[in-house]
């Protein structure tokens, strides 16, 4: 015969057992969903496989420079998606344990926009001629393209030249660390990818969730046109003035 | 043959009629210059024989004014150096030992706030705006324009000028300049004050990264304007707040600034062209 106080430390210690294993049950599931909030692995483009090397330009925080360095990667064929994919590698290499220029990992850039330059506006064609090359119809109503009157709109430089409207997601904009040097660094980095993978990206401007914001993280300004340039800078050695 | 004979008799004397009157006005140029109309100013007909020197174009800036702007300010506390230690906290009081050490070298200081506090001056519950401090820096004409700030990244001070270029010499000059473009016209003086404040810290062994970025206000700014970035030294962030390492910064900046101060020059748009250069 079981004792009375056996038995009933026996079904103490067995509901324990339950409510433990209940427990780490439920922090594995949130620790999951953690992870894959971090990690948005959702495919946007086609799958692709051929790698090509591509150059990077990669900041280092301690001496100011921005390098460009070669890596084997896989990148769609189509502009757009090519040029989401570039940054986000870029990304990836800020996140790295060691990296020069240390970012917080997870996915940086929501989409990139290519708009031809000069970037025109189309208005309703009220003449009804509709002779203008390739009317639309929008709603019924013809419209035109419409060149900005403004003097300082934008301009290619070459035919075919491109404005990239990056669209930044806020949770990357949000972590982004602050700083005159460290904002500076980041935007230079990913115009000197651009530029250096594709020549047709002529200007660059920068929106966070589709909206504009004033600065990256309170220093470098994400409000005006950026000029793709190689961005490549050595650490500074001053000379004799 | 007699009508012809007499055809080219008229000619004759038709030509020598013209001959003699070109003679008479070489002798004599100011019979045939012509009359004044009564419209014209009489003031006009005689040229004053020695013109009057035109006055000096007053100097762009204030070669004793030195602008300070410590960046951020009231609920802006711009980065986090570390859990106690805000940015806009370490520019104020690395601008004050700024202030300190120019007004002993005979400068008059020009701060855009001296509060924690970033208000306008005349109406103290109105926020200062970037271009508010612009304002600022432009109407005081300072001989240098020094825009502070601090991080946590890098190590020593980052200096930056303005990306915008230089204004092409040989384009139209137009009147006045657009507001997010001052800096264009200052952009060669703001790199020779990069190159000379770069210089002294460098012999004072400060680490030191110089680059061009596009941080507001620095491109409205009328000035030769640096951004002068606060960084940790030797990768201690508890440094930024520490009285002697801001100090030997200050002191080198301050000394390079009084070099530089016989250095500016107005920028080449400012230029008065030289008399003797027009035809």
């Amino acid at each position: 015969m079981i004792p009375r106080h056996q038995r009933i430390l026996f079904w103490c210690l067995f509901a324990c057992i339950v409510a433990m294993g209940v427990f780490l049950f439920l922090e594995r599931k949130r620790a999951r969903d953690r992870i894959g909030a971090l990690a948005d692995a959702t495919p946007i483009d086609a799958p692709y496989s051929n790698t090509e090397s591509v150059t990077l330009d990669l900041a280092s925080d301690a001496d100011g420079s921005v390098t460009a360095t070669t890596r084997p990667i896989a990148l769609p064929d189509e502009i757009a998606p090519r040029a989401r994919a570039l940054l986000e590698h870029l990304v990836a290499e800020y996140a790295l344990p060691g990296s020069p220029h240390p970012l917080e990992s997870g996915a940086a850039v929501d989409d990139v926009f290519l708009l031809p330059l000069p970037v025109v506006g189309h208005a309703l064609d009220t003449s009804g001629s509709a002779t203008s090359a390739k009317p639309t119809q929008s709603g019924g109503n013809t419209t035109i393209p419409v060149a900005s009157t403004d003097p300082n709109a934008l301009q290619p430089q070459t035919p075919g030249g491109e404005l990239a409207v990056i669209n930044l997601r806020s949770s990357f904009v949000n972590a982004h660390p602050s700083g005159v040097e460290v904002e500076s660094l980041t935007l230079l980095s990913m115009i000197g990818t651009l530029h250096a993978n594709l020549p047709q990206i002529e200007q660059i401007r920068f929106l966070v969730d589709g909206q504009q914001r004033e600065t990256l993280a309170g220093h470098a300004d994400l409000l005006r046109t950026y000029p793709s340039h190689d961005t490549t800078i050595q650490a500074t050695v001053p000379d004799s003035p | 043959m007699k009508p012809a004979t007499s055809a080219l008799a008229k000619s004759a004397a038709l030509l020598l009629a013209l001959a003699s009157i070109s003679c008479l006005a070489q002798n004599n140029p100011a019979q045939t210059s012509p009359a004044p109309t009564p419209a014209a100013p009489a003031t006009g007909s005689t040229a004053p024989a020695h013109p009057a020197p035109s006055p000096a174009p007053p100097s762009p800036f204030n070669r004793t004014v030195i602008l300070l702007d410590p960046a951020h300010g009231g609920l802006d506390s711009g980065s986090r150096i570390s859990e106690s230690i805000v940015e806009k906290d370490v520019t104020l009081t690395f601008a004050f030992k700024l202030r300190s050490l120019l007004a002993a070298r005979g400068f008059s200081v020009v701060m855009t706030r001296d509060s924690d506090a970033a208000t306008l001056p005349n109406t103290p519950g109105t926020p200062l705006t970037l271009d508010d401090r612009a304002g600022i820096a432009n109407h005081a004409h300072p001989v240098a324009c020094l825009l502070l700030h601090a991080t946590a990244a890098g190590a020593g001070i980052h200096l930056y000028s303005s990306e915008l270029d230089a204004p092409d010499p040989n384009a139209a000059e137009t009147f006045g300049a657009p507001w997010l473009t001052a800096q264009a016209a200052w952009v060669t003086q703001s790199q020779r004050l990069q190159k000379s404040l770069g210089l002294a810290l460098t012999r004072a062994n400060i680490p030191l990264v110089q680059s061009r970025a596009s941080v507001r206000p620095v491109d409205s700014l009328t000035c030769p304007a640096l951004v002068v970035e606060l960084a940790p030294n030797a990768g201690d962030n508890a440094s930024l707040i520490d009285s002697t390492y801001q100090q030997h910064v200050a002191e080198v900046i301050a000394t390079a600034l009084v070099f530089w101060q016989n250095q500016a020059q107005p920028p080449d748009r400012a230029t008065p062209t030289p008399t003797g250069a027009q035809p």
